[in-house]
């Protein structure tokens, strides 16, 4: 409570600091990472579908808005943020039918069948020219912020949809829901076979990641004023959600903040350092390598495992210290090691 | 009694294998009924049958008067038909009283309401005293022995209440007294209502808990009777030992 509390203390207060441009240009996009990735946690950590997908549906909220905002005059600047809860409706929408067809396959099948979604968006986005202006691109109307301030808006807003992402991992991690996710993660027809509604369960994880996922590419795409399919619907978005959740955790609620937090302002440093050429994509890879090397559960599971075997580790000495004659404190498996037989 | 479970002339093929050939048996309400035989009789196909794991390519299962032929697992689970596998299959990622909670068969309604419920909690806790698992209620379930899984795996498919539960193997990779602990276990269940269909190669353990017994071998029944009678039945040991 405490921990969130600072949080979002933080986020509110940061832009009234006086931060330059380019800082709050970093934050902007660290957020939205940071949101792309919480709802990516969702289905590919929750629920362990490695969706490599999100991507086209960070396209298709950015076509959705630039579609509906195409040639307007903006009064005050702020509709088209008012729009953002139907651009994630027809994210959901969308993703529900996807879902329930690429959801009958698992693991790498489910990431190659979503990747080639993706594509298929990419191409539709590329080849729809009057939808979409083809590989020319489309124009949003430009947001009537003063240029003093330009980023504000777009990160209080960033904000607000983080923290309603953060929000709903925490209901779901609370909920039965949460529960059912982790199981079908675990053993899905086992999950099956005690009654849990798998096929709706993960669904509906599915719609709800890829809705939230649209929302921030209809943000990202007002805040660019303009955009092209390549950069739309980029298989380098899904790369750094899947990427960040595993840095930081999948299946916890800070974790792919973390992970947001560590490898965009990582990668907009390299970019800075490097140039325009994509070399920290190498970084990238180097990063994933370490990762699976060295926490191949993430750093805040990696940190609460050793945490947890301390403590454990902590009682047993106190207890032989206690009582040095017997067994230290016997753990509770140990105590019933004669019943359960073997070891697992 | 009545029969809770009927299968007719049920059929599975896997290639050029009929691993269950016209099966046809029923298990009477109130029965702690065993279904035996030979490795590759077809005993664990037809589990997964019955449970709605698998589609058979021709016959009808029947449950508690319905048909329930080619019904998804989770769906017979609900109406009170549950089993556990030959490998005691948990969650390791939840903890012992999670692995219980998981398994309450809940409608949607039910899945945005707290994780472990105060009702949740009661069942499972009365569960895990039951089978001597409260100590480890809290911890991850992958921390358990084997031995504790499998009867992690068994309190779990009670938390639904079922009518009929089928039990692959409960004693295989155990200690004796975890046999015994199991022993115990179906027969207060049975007692208080539960009905059993076993498969069992511990034939001690079957001849001492199970009747009726059917045998299966190359994929259908060939014998149905009280355990005394299987144990001097000419087909049954010819099944068992050959000619």
């Amino acid at each position: 409570m405490l921990r969130g509390g600072v949080f979002v203390a933080v986020l509110v207060t940061l832009p009234m600091l006086g931060l330059q441009h380019w800082f709050l240009n970093l934050l902007v996009f660290v957020l939205m990472y940071a949101t792309m990735s919480s709802s990516w946690n969702l289905v590919g950590g929750f629920a362990g579908y490695p969706s490599l997908g999100h991507a086209g549906f960070f396209g298709i909220g950015a076509y959705t808005l630039a579609l509906v905002f195409k040639d307007q005059v903006l009064a005050t600047g702020y509709e088209p943020f008012l729009l953002l809860p139907l651009v994630g409706l027809v994210g959901a929408l969308i993703g529900w039918p996807i879902a329930l067809i690429s959801m009958r396959t698992r693991a790498d099948v489910f990431a190659i069948v979503t990747i080639t979604f993706l594509f298929v968006v990419q191409t539709l986005a590329f080849n729809l020219h009057s939808l979409t202006g083809g590989s020319q691109g489309t124009a949003l109307p430009i947001p009537p912020f003063s240029a003093d301030h330009f980023e504000v808006p777009f990160y209080y807003v960033m904000v607000a949809m983080l923290l309603f992402t953060m929000g709903l991992t925490f209901a779901t991690m609370r909920s039965k829901l949460g529960l059912s996710l982790v199981s079908i993660r675990a053993d899905e027809d086992k999950a099956r076979g005690v009654g849990v509604r798998v096929i709706g369960v993960k669904v509906l994880a599915f719609s709800v990641s890829v809705g939230i996922t649209s929302m921030v590419g209809a943000v990202w795409a007002y805040y660019e004023s303009f955009i092209y399919p390549q950069f739309a619907v980029d298989p380098l978005i899904t790369i750094a959600m899947v990427l960040m959740t595993f840095l930081g955790g999948r299946g916890t609620l800070w974790g792919p903040v973390l992970g947001a937090v560590i490898l965009e302002s990582g990668q907009q440093y390299l970019t800075y350092e490097l140039g325009g050429v994509q070399l920290y994509l190498i970084v990238y890879a180097l990063i994933f390598l370490v990762i699976i090397l060295l926490l191949p559960r993430g750093i805040l599971p990696t940190i609460e495992d050793r945490l947890r075997l301390r403590r454990r580790r902590r009682r047993t000495d106190e207890a032989a210290a206690v009582w040095p004659e017997g067994p230290a404190i016997p753990s509770n498996t140990d105590s019933l090691s004669t019943l359960g037989g073997g070891a697992p | 009694m009545s029969d809770l479970l009927s299968v007719q002339d049920v059929t599975k093929v896997f290639g050029g294998v009929r691993a269950v050939d016209g099966a046809s048996l029923s298990v009477k309400e109130g029965t702690i009924t065993a279904l035996i035989g030979p490795n590759g009789s077809g005993k664990t196909t037809l589990f997964n049958i019955i449970t709605g794991y698998l589609k058979a390519d021709a016959g009808r299962v029947e449950f508690d008067g319905n048909d329930v032929t080619g019904s998804d697992a989770g769906r017979l689970y609900r109406k009170g038909l549950s089993r556990t596998f030959q490998q005691a299959r948990i969650f390791p990622q939840l903890t012992v009283q999670e692995n219980l909670v998981v398994a309450g068969g809940y409608g949607w309604r039910k899945l945005f309401t707290s994780r472990v419920g105060r009702e949740d909690r009661e069942r499972a806790d009365s569960l895990l005293e039951e089978f001597r698992l409260d100590r480890v209620s809290d911890l991850f379930a992958s921390e358990l022995s084997y031995g504790q899984r499998k009867l992690l795996e068994f309190a779990a498919v009670l938390m639904s209440e079922p009518k009929l539960v089928l039990l692959d193997e409960p004693t295989a990779g155990v200690n004796p007294v975890l046999i015994e602990t199991m022993e115990r276990h179906v027969r207060e269940r049975n007692a208080a209502g539960i009905t059993f269909l076993i498969v069992e190669h511990d034939m001690t353990f079957v001849m001492r808990l199970c009747d009726p017994v059917i045998v299966l071998d190359a994929g259908k029944p060939i014998f149905a009777g009280a355990p005394s009678v299987v144990q001097n039945n000419a087909l049954v040991l010819d099944a068992y030992l050959g000619s």
